[in-house]
């Protein structure tokens, strides 16, 4: 039995990401392009079938969920070559092809009105599974089906699979410049959800994709591609562990309960090092990939895309780099519990060559991440200030009797950033008890 | 005459002497007088107390040169002056010789003054006639010499010395120079010192010289034979012949030499003589020496003791012999001792041959002894006294056979007590002798006597078979398994995983104690019996070589046995004693050929990696996937108590689990291996208590992987296991909170308490996975590197195979179950974290009960809401078992529980003796957290 996940990739962001995503499980598993087991991919030892179902012939078919409501994307990865790896009955394609207009009002509308088609498939490849662990939704927040379907989404796949773990890998838009105008108002809008409806979101910092980029890669405005394979291999790396089971880690549930202490301050980073030309086209080449080294990286800064997996590692280098990251103190902690870092080791795939020994993924819950919640509410309340941009979510049924949702949203999100810096101070194991809500 | 006759001599010699280079002439001298030094300086001892008489008639210069002008004797003819710088010449010498401790001159001088006209002038005639046979005189020299000391060295020093004496230019008469100096060698070193140099010119000797003759009862015969010198000495009859008077008057004389002589050589066959005989007393080992009292004879003390010294000779011999006698008349005796025996017996027939000898000179002594009888003297009977045997003599002769027989009588001695390598040892204890001679004969013998043990070894190092029907050897083997040749199950067998029926207990047992068992015990290194030349070190690699090949052949049925003996046999060589470094290097290249087979039979033939590897992988969990899946499966059936659990049940669950995990990709040969079962149950235990995983082994994997170290595996999984579950148990959990979140969110009030439980619900799984990690890769990984590195060298035999694997299990006994090695309170911080996971579970249950209540607590708020707008939802909904109070007070209570214990664990573990123990403390508390609140509480109180 294992641990299956389903991925629903929403949108054009989510689609690309999973385009590349499939891509790179499929390299690692040794699946060729037609979802047939590569001949020399001989070497056991590997989970398929979390991400993958076998088909009666032999074919290896994602379990994944691809919906769009503009065809442009999902007709570029039908036209691909790995075009035969999805089960087309997983594919969804509004018929009116409209898009959302990067409205978040419209793909919630468009949600409630296809539900039934795109729940279908859900339904179907959760009765193909033997033991369901929970969803990997992809999508991007600032768009409109990506957030307004994705919300959608997240509240219809909570209320029908309570017990089943929600996880997303969520693109934060990029603070400086926005193609969207009304991106605050999605992203607002969407993080009310992803607040109340997700149990773990992997924040995808676009901000900090295109600054990785540039720092790492010496690329000053990344193609999506880039930025998508950069994305690609920081989730197939998450995911390592649950498709090369080692001694933990090996489900979902397993890797966030020990990051996820309160089930609101569920927003994880990540950073991964290195960023090499293996996996990233033109990336500059890292040559010192030592245990202590890659996890030094992984707690830099700059290298957070807003989490630590090294492979075929001496395990006594990690118990040493644990010990010297403590000296230096290299991290900081929570004041309020035991916290440390957690090490998991575990094999990488045998298909894939790599010129570095040790690459490594970190998963982190850290409260800094409320400065992009600060962020977001900022820039949602420049608009909001203005009423901008508020017609044309006036349309939808949602906001016909006025913007109390806009409100609402702002207040989770207010919320969610009042309990991430609670969670800075020792105080914080008192935080929501009926007498401090008395003094303040 | 005298004076003529020493004029003569002199004037030959100083002829000689003023011709020779004086050190030249002095070392020729030197070299052909070789008599021991202790003879030499008792003999020069009453010279020396003479000269202060003639002190004053020069004084002798260290270089040989005398002040002729100061001599005050009366006629001081050029003649006298030049022997008394001959003499003076020797007299040097003899300084020389005495403090060099090698040479004695004295015989020379007293030739010189005994003077013998017939042999001078027949040297003078010589020397005159035959100038040209230098040649042959000095190869009778070189021939003496060689008698005397048969190394050589004396007669190569000669030849060296004559060559240089002949290319000489100023000596004319080297010849006669010679033959002077050998007529001077070849006097009897017998005789007796001659009381006075110079008898015509001095007084009468002193009377003690006298004396001396007397206690020198050898002197007789000698004496008679001075005595025509004598009687034309003006002093009338000598002392000497006036103790023969008197001994003749009362008609007791000596014994003559030539019946003690042969009673000696009866003793020194064992044999009692006429005179001389053994005490044959009762005691065998009495070496008593009784001299026969007769009123006819007497034997001189001096002789007596001489005797005394011989028979020692004989009585060695008969020890030996009847050693040899013994063990040939008796039955199953070692093959080492009857090699010893055999050169015991090859030495005494050399003995034999020597008494035949001896014997075979005594014959022609009669003759002699005649001749002395009568008063004339020639050169003839010189030349007859010469060859013939006296005992001094004969104590020569046997002085190297006494040395031989002493060590030969130990041997003896030791053989008693001692057999098989422990007598070669013994023998082998005097190999290190700075004695030459023992040395030397040491090493022969053991050359003989470890020749049944290099037989003997050549078979155990390159075939692994025991040939030792003497129990000789340093390896002995134990009767009961010497005969216990492991069988080999055929595959599928009872490890089917047929649920086990049919196999009892007692069998499995049994089986399983084969492997180990006999690899430790068939066979047994004796260290007494090693032999100290081949070390202990060595003897180990032996033990050990013939050891595995022994296991190839018998224990692994190894079908390439063929093919190592093949490269044995290639390496080998003969073994024997006198090639040492042959034989360590053989050793060396067996023990590596023999220990690398083993091994590769292990991890090749056998696959012990896998099963290694198997181990690790499913009683250490490290194929977690393999885990979960079947904790989750058998969860529900192990929260029941323990006599509810059915076999068939458990192992058919096992199936699943592996087919469901990537267990299934693990050869079917690992998979068959594995079962479940529970352990003995007691009354109220549930099935978490008697869970457990097997993995069972067969004959020879179990030498590695004996019942002991299985009980180690177990041990640890049932760890790890409760850890898992603590974990599985913490993981759900948290999934029912994330999930329920909104659920409870409906029941606002309770929100905090919420919020404590997730807090404690972090530390706890905080706590958890710290520890899983810990014991992943502190202990279980690292430990596991370190086995691998030994995998990998696959250097040394299966013994270090072995204690590789016994460390790597103890190490990680020792961590993952933090013992402490404090005597008595070893699984203190075990129990400790026990109680710990313990707390960890009731916190659950009583969190699943929170969760209850609001689950229930907000469908009634939902019903209640619903029949406020008018819609009835159905029946009340039934109410928790447990009234929230009860419930919050419980979570209370295992939350502080728990936070006082993990503290306690923290503390323990950071002062822990271990450094990985101690790390894990640092693991929990890596953000100081519990150091921190540590500080707090104490601000507190």
């Amino acid at each position: 039995m294992p641990r299956e996940i389903i991925t629903v990739q929403l949108g054009q962001c989510g689609n690309q990401m999973g385009s590349v995503y499939w891509q790179r499980l499929c390299a690692e598993h040794g699946i060729n392009k037609e979802g047939i087991l590569e001949e020399w991919a001989t070497e056991g030892g590997d989970r398929k079938d979390v991400f993958f179902y076998q088909a009666d012939d032999e074919h290896y078919i994602p379990r994944a969920i691809l919906v769009d409501l503009e065809p442009r994307v999902i007709n570029n990865i039908l036209s691909s070559p790995y075009a035969n790896l999805y089960n087309p009955e997983n594919i969804f394609v509004s018929e009116d092809g409209g898009g959302a207009g990067n409205n978040w009002a419209q793909g919630y509308a468009s949600g409630e009105r296809l539900y039934e088609e795109v729940m279908e498939m859900v339904d179907r490849e959760a009765e193909g599974s033997d033991s369901l662990e929970g969803f990997m939704l992809m999508h991007s927040i600032a768009g409109g089906t990506g957030s307004g379907f994705g919300s959608f989404m997240l509240e219809r796949l909570n209320d029908k699979f309570p017990k089943k773990l929600i996880q997303t890998y969520s693109v934060f838009p990029n603070a400086q410049e926005g193609d969207v105008v009304v991106q605050p108002y999605n992203a607002m809008l969407t993080l009310k959800r992803l607040t109340n409806h997700a149990d773990s979101v992997v924040v995808l910092d676009n901000g900090a994709l295109a600054r990785i980029s540039a720092d790492r890669l010496h690329v000053q405005t990344p193609t999506f591609d880039q930025t998508n394979q950069l994305v690609s291999t920081v989730m197939a790396a998450s995911t390592q562990t649950l498709r090369y089971p080692g001694y933990m880690n090996n489900d979902l549930v397993g890797i966030i309960a020990s990051l996820i202490p309160t089930p609101r301050c569920h927003f994880l980073m990540t950073s991964y090092t290195p960023f090499t030309s293996d996996q990233i086209d033109k990336a500059k080449p890292i040559r010192r990939t030592t245990v202590l080294d890659v996890m030094r990286r992984l707690l830099q800064p700059k290298n957070r895309m807003v989490s630590t997996v090294p492979s075929d590692v001496d395990p006594t280098d990690v118990h040493q780099s644990l010990l010297r990251i403590r000296e230096r103190q290299l991290a900081n902690f929570i004041p309020w519990g035991p916290a440390s870092i957690q090490v998991a080791l575990t094999r990488k795939s045998p298909y894939v060559p790599t010129n570095h020994r040790v690459s490594g993924l970190m998963l982190a819950n850290h409260t800094s991440i409320a400065s992009l919640f600060k962020r977001m509410i900022d820039q949602f309340d420049r608009l909001r200030k203005r009423n901008a941009f508020t017609e044309q979510y006036k349309k939808e049924k949602m906001f016909e009797n006025g913007l109390e949702e806009f409100d609402d949203a702002r207040a989770t999100a207010e919320e969610l950033l009042k309990e991430y810096k609670a969670c800075e101070s020792p105080d914080y194991i008192t935080y929501g008890s009926p007498d401090a809500d008395h003094a303040s | 005459m005298m004076n003529i006759t020493c004029g003569k001599i002199i004037g030959q010699f100083s002829d000689g002497n003023r011709s020779l280079p004086g050190s030249l002439g002095r070392r020729l001298a030197l070299a052909l007088y070789r008599v021991p030094t202790s003879r030499a300086r008792k003999l020069l001892h009453p010279y020396g107390n003479r000269t202060p008489d003639d002190k004053e008639d020069g004084t002798v210069g260290h270089d040989g040169e005398m002040n002729v002008t100061r001599t005050p004797l009366q006629s001081p003819s050029l003649e006298t002056v030049v022997a008394l710088k001959a003499a003076a010449l020797v007299k040097n010498a003899e300084d020389l010789g005495s403090t060099a401790g090698v040479i004695g001159i004295w015989p020379a001088t007293r030739i010189l003054w005994r003077g013998n006209p017939g042999r001078v002038s027949y040297s003078q005639q010589h020397g005159q006639q035959v100038e040209t046979d230098i040649g042959h005189l000095s190869e009778s020299i070189k021939r003496q010499l060689l008698y005397t000391s048969p190394n050589g060295t004396s007669a190569v020093r000669f030849s060296n010395l004559l060559t240089r004496l002949l290319s000489q230019p100023v000596l004319s008469r080297k010849h006669a120079s010679l033959s002077f100096l050998h007529s001077l060698a070849a006097s009897p070193s017998t005789s007796p010192i001659f009381p006075t140099p110079l008898p015509s010119l001095s007084l009468p000797p002193p009377p003690r010289s006298h004396s001396r003759q007397d206690r020198h009862p050898r002197s007789t015969p000698p004496a008679s034979a001075d005595t025509p010198s004598l009687r034309n000495a003006p002093s009338g009859k000598s002392k000497a012949d006036i103790l023969r008077e008197y001994r003749a008057k009362i008609d007791r004389p000596h014994l003559p030499e030539h019946l003690l002589l042969r009673d000696t050589l009866y003793l020194l066959q064992g044999i009692s003589g006429k005179y001389v005989y053994f005490a044959s007393g009762g005691d065998p080992d009495s070496n008593q020496l009784v001299f026969k009292e007769d009123v006819r004879y007497i034997i001189a003390a001096p002789t007596k003791t001489l005797i005394h010294r011989l028979a020692e000779v004989g009585y060695l011999y008969v020890r030996v012999d009847s050693f040899v006698r013994e063990r040939e008349s008796r039955a199953g005796i070692g093959m080492i001792e009857q090699s010893l025996c055999h050169h015991l017996q090859s030495q005494l027939t050399e003995y034999y041959r020597l008494i035949a000898v001896l014997e075979s000179q005594m014959s022609a002594n009669p003759s002699q002894q005649d001749a002395l009888n009568g008063d004339e003297t020639d050169v003839q009977d010189i030349r007859g006294r010469e060859s013939g045997l006296t005992l001094k003599r004969l104590d020569v002769w046997i002085q190297e056979w006494r040395l031989r027989m002493r060590m030969m009588s130990v041997c003896v001695e030791g053989a008693r007590g001692a057999q098989g390598g422990a007598l070669v040892n013994l023998i082998h204890g005097y190999a290190d002798n700075g004695d030459p001679f023992v040395r030397k004969f040491t090493d022969q013998l053991l050359e003989e006597v470890s020749m049944p043990f290099f037989a003997t070894l050549h078979k155990w190092l390159f075939s692994g078979e025991l040939y030792d029907p003497f129990a000789e050897f340093f390896v002995a083997v134990d009767p009961e398994l010497a005969h216990l040749q492991y069988v080999q199950q055929s595959s599928g067998g009872q490890l089917g995983g047929d649920g086990g029926f049919g196999v009892g207990p007692e069998d499995g047992a049994d089986e399983r104690e084969g492997g180990l068992k006999l690899w430790e015990e068939k066979y047994q290194f004796q260290r007494e019996m090693l032999p100290a030349f081949v070390g202990e070190a060595f003897g180990r690699k032996i033990f050990s070589t013939g050891k595995s090949l022994n296991f190839i052949r018998y224990s692994c049925h190894d079908s390439d046995w063929v093919a190592t003996r093949e490269r044995l046999s290639n390496t080998g060589g003969t073994l024997k004693y006198s090639d040492i470094a042959g034989l360590e290097r053989s050793i060396d290249t067996a023990y590596q050929i023999a220990s690398r087979r083993l091994l590769d039979i292990f991890f090749e033939k056998y696959g012990l990696l896998d099963h290694l590897r198997a181990l690790k992988n499913y009683l250490l969990l490290g194929y977690g996937d393999f885990a979960d899946q079947l904790m989750e499966t058998l969860a529900p059936s192990l929260s029941r108590p323990a006599n509810t659990l059915y076999r068939h049940n458990l192992t058919a669950t096992l199936e699943t689990a592996i087919r469901q995990s990537s267990a299934q990709n693990d050869p079917p040969d690992v998979l068959r291996r594995l079962d479940a079962r529970m352990l003995e149950y007691s009354h109220g235990e549930i099935g978490w208590d008697v869970f457990t995983l097997e993995y069972k082994v067969d004959a020879p994997i179990d030498t590695v992987l004996d019942p002991e170290a299985m009980i180690k595996y177990l041990k640890l999984f049932n760890h790890l296991w409760k850890i898992k579950r603590v974990e599985s148990t913490l993981s759900t959990g948290w999934m029912r909170i994330a999930g329920g979140s909104r659920t409870f969110l409906r029941v606002p009030e309770l929100a905090f308490e919420w919020h404590q439980v997730q807090l404690v619900m972090a530390e706890m799984i905080h706590f958890i996975r710290q520890m899983e990690a810990y014991c992943q890769l502190e202990v279980i990984e690292c430990s596991w590197k370190i086995l691998l590195d030994f995998v990998q060298k696959k250097d040394g035999d299966l013994d270090a195979l072995i204690e590789t694997h016994r460390a790597y299990l103890d190490r990680m006994v020792k961590k993952v179950l933090l013992l402490s090695p404090r005597h008595g309170r070893e699984e203190n911080l075990l129990n400790q974290v026990r109680e710990l996971f313990t707390i960890i579970l009731q916190f659950r249950e009583a969190t699943d009960d929170f969760y209850n209540y609001c689950l229930s607590e907000s469908a009634r708020r939902d019903a209640e809401r619903d029949e406020e707008r008018g819609i009835f939802t159905g029946s009340e909904p039934r109410r928790g078992l447990h009234s929230l109070p009860d419930i919050v007070g419980r979570i209370k209570e295992y939350s502080s529980a728990f936070s006082e214990k993990i503290q306690t664990v923290v503390q323990g573990l950071q002062s822990h003796t271990d450094l990985d123990c101690r790390f894990l403390g640092v693991r929990l508390s890596f953000s100081d957290f519990y150091k921190v609140r540590k500080e707090q509480v104490q601000q507190r109180s």
